[in-house]
């Protein structure tokens, strides 16, 4: 009796630990149908940014799966009520060389594998129209506002022609925008989850930072550094117009600059 | 025996602890308060707690509760066919509609995505629109299995899911719901009544406006007259940079155009109760026709709004106009003649907000509201009320309510350069626009006399 007992009692372990690894990958399997997986991707380099993380989503994730399963069929193994008594060791040498090398190995690749993406987004500017020095648009983080300043026409950032607005990002589409990302007192984020382009904004500090928008449309900007109470409160947009409809939007913008008030 | 004593010690941490997590926030419901400080003012109101109880009573009438308010339509106005509850919503033009609708549509894309893909159980209930929800789900009671079935027999072409789109998409929020709205957004800092007396009010600087007085800095007006509906959507809009107040853009146009409407009830229902409180007889006591009379006047005030509009007949110069360096010395002369337009004064030699009446200010001076005045410091660019010329330019021209910046506009000088009498004309005022402009732009200047003839013809 005893002995269906302990039967019982070693499967039912096993079956728990069987259960961690199985409800784990199905939660993966599942999630973009429970939208929790990523947004869709509209910006030129997203695909490398998902690229790195599916890498080490898999990584992680065979590793994982591998583990649990050396887990259930140790408790399986030595659980058992006659098994020997266990014996004293001092470790095998070769076993740590391979646990430690292996990891080290794959650390090795991810920082590798990795650097071509990160100088690609974070530290070459792409070659166009926009550089650091000459940035399509400036936009400043602060308690708790975003705001953008379009150049005038000389591209400057201070003219009488400079455009000013709120919240509302509007960007030309397939076109390589490099602007200045300032804060005026506390950390920021520049989040664009679409765009796959998070950015801190930092006080006192002028941080060129780029995207390439593929998809005409309107997406969601917002803080991802908690920046204060009302951190919640700093969700904008991006809009990606066709670069006629952006013209178009600039000169009204620039017109609306000089209105005599009749329209307001 | 000692390792029970910690297991009953772990089990009533565990319990404490769960305890703790089980703390609901509890929604207080807000009420109207009276405006202590206009009663105390009047003596014989603030010792008649009798009369106070009418005065609240009759506020109430007029204005409803913090949870449903309500204007009450006087008959003149339904013979206009005004109604103040619906005001926001008839002041829309096409194009603003339009705007509005398509505003909706990005706020509930998702429900609308929904409802398109014919999948109502996956429709969500969005925030802050409660009147929203319930018309939407009184519609799925009602909804056939086939949503493209007519809604109304009499119109074939409109479906049952152009009905429930258009819900989304037409939505404009009831009274009801936008004071809900208030409560989350803006209660803590401007308070129940609007007083600008919410919990977080004492840590801002400059303090939350009290709407009460019927008194707004920013308005696209003159003679003082009372914000119109633009004017206080717009401060929705784009916040007041370098104060507390954020931008709401992340709310859809219509719940913003609700709140501009739920600011103006507060701001009427201040400024009757203020009047009512000035105008306290204990012989009389809450007079019905003094109510009346008072409610119509602060209405009618607001209803007058848009006649006050400064628009600019000419066209707005520019920095490239051939003149343009002129007016800059122009308005220099205006900025720093006392007998000009003598900005100096507040505003200071640099135009760093430092001027004589700021370093010595024996009265302590201060603002309508009781709080400090700060002249602005026109070296850093930041315009509350947008950094457009004829914003600026509005501001010059009629002062800014509630402050000691006076309106310009047919103020008596001395002309700088003449030395003869005259009343300060719209000229002038660009030329102190364009100085005022010249403190914080890099390159003010860009044509000068020889230049001209070239290429001056933009």
């Amino acid at each position: 009796m005893s002995q269906l007992k302990h039967f019982l009692f070693r499967i039912t372990v096993a079956v728990l630990f069987v259960l961690v690894p199985i409800l784990g990958v199905y939660t993966f399997v599942k999630a973009p149908e429970w939208r929790l997986w990523f947004p869709e991707n509209v910006s030129s380099y997203g695909d490398e940014i998902d690229g790195l993380f599916h890498t080490i989503t898999w990584m992680v994730g065979i590793t994982f799966v591998g583990t649990e399963g050396v887990l259930v069929y140790l408790i399986l193994r030595f659980s058992k009520k006659d098994a020997s008594k266990a014996n004293y060791t001092h470790g095998s040498h070769v076993l740590e060389l391979i646990w430690t090398a292996i990891p080290a190995l794959l650390l090795v690749f991810v920082a590798f594998s990795q650097m071509s993406v990160w100088s690609k987004i974070k530290i070459n500017l792409p070659d166009g129209e926009y550089t650091a020095e000459n940035p399509f648009m400036e936009v400043y983080g602060s308690q708790f506002d975003w705001r953008v300043r379009y150049p005038d026409a000389d591209k400057n950032f201070s003219g009488a022609d400079v455009i000013e607005s709120a919240f509302d990002i509007y960007v030309p589409v397939d076109t390589k925008i490099v602007f200045r990302l300032k804060s005026r007192d506390v950390l920021h984020s520049f989040f664009v989850p679409k765009f796959r382009l998070k950015q801190d904004a930092v006080p006192g500090m002028n941080i060129p930072v780029w995207f390439e928008a593929e998809e005409t449309g309107t997406y969601d900007l917002i803080c991802a550094e908690l920046c204060g109470w009302g951190h919640y409160k700093m969700a904008g947009k991006v809009h990606v117009l066709a670069q006629d409809e952006f013209d178009a939007w600039l000169e009204g913008r620039r017109e609306a600059l000089y209105s005599n008030g009749s329209e307001d | 025996m000692n390792r029970n004593r910690h297991l009953v010690a772990l089990g009533a941490a565990s319990i404490a602890l769960a305890a703790a997590c089980q703390f609901e926030p509890t929604i207080v419901e807000l009420h109207y308060s009276l405006n202590e400080e206009a009663i105390q003012s009047n003596n014989l109101l603030a010792d008649d707690k009798n009369a106070q109880e009418h005065l609240s009573g009759a506020l109430e009438f007029l204005f409803g509760t913090a949870t449903n308010p309500s204007y009450v339509v006087l008959p003149d106005w339904r013979d206009e066919e005004f109604d103040p509850n619906n005001w926001g919503y008839y002041l829309l033009s096409d194009e603003e509609f339009d705007a509005l609708k398509e505003s909706n549509a990005w706020t509930y894309r998702v429900q609308i995505a929904a409802i398109e893909a014919g999948d109502l159980d996956a429709v969500e209930e969005p925030r802050y629109a409660g009147d929203l929800w319930a018309r939407f789900q009184s519609l799925v009671a009602d909804a056939p299995d086939d949503l493209d079935e007519p809604f109304d027999e009499d119109d074939p072409e409109w479906s049952y899911r152009d009905e429930l789109i258009a819900v989304f998409e037409s939505y404009y929020p009831n009274q009801r719901t936008t004071a809900d709205l208030y409560r989350q957004q803006c209660f803590h800092c401007h308070g129940a009544e609007g007083g600008g007396n919410g919990s977080t009010a004492d840590f801002l600087n400059p303090r939350p406006r009290d709407y009460r007085p019927g008194t707004f800095k920013f308005t696209a007006l003159k003679d003082k007259a009372k914000p119109r509906h633009a004017d206080l959507v717009r401060i929705l809009k784009e916040g007041i940079y370098t104060t507390a107040m954020p931008s709401f853009r992340r709310f859809s146009d219509a719940q913003l155009n609700a709140l501009a409407d739920y600011v103006r009830l507060l701001a009427i229902r201040g400024e009757t109760e203020i009047l009512m409180i000035a105008d306290f007889d204990p012989d009389e006591g809450m007079v019905p026709e003094l109510l009346q009379e008072n409610y119509e006047l602060v209405v009618d005030r607001w209803r007058a709004a848009s006649d006050s509009m400064i628009e600019y007949d000419g066209d707005v110069p520019r920095y490239d106009d051939h003149d343009a360096a002129e007016r800059i010395t122009r308005g220099e002369e205006l900025y720093l003649s006392e007998k000009a337009a003598n900005c100096v004064k507040c505003h200071g030699l640099e135009g760093r907000g430092d001027g004589e009446s700021v370093k010595n200010n024996p009265d302590d001076a201060t603002d309508d509201w009781g709080d400090p005045i700060k002249p602005r410091d026109l070296t850093r660019g930041v315009f509350r009320f947008g950094r457009r010329p004829i914003d600026i330019y509005r501001r010059i021209y009629a002062g800014i309510n509630g402050t000691p910046m006076p309106e310009h506009f047919g103020m008596q000088i001395i002309d700088p350069e003449t030395a003869e009498t005259r009343n300060m004309t719209e000229d002038d005022i660009w030329d102190l626009v364009f100085f005022v402009r010249s403190l914080s732009d890099e390159k003010p200047v860009v044509h000068t006399e020889t230049e001209e003839h070239g290429e001056a013809s933009h």
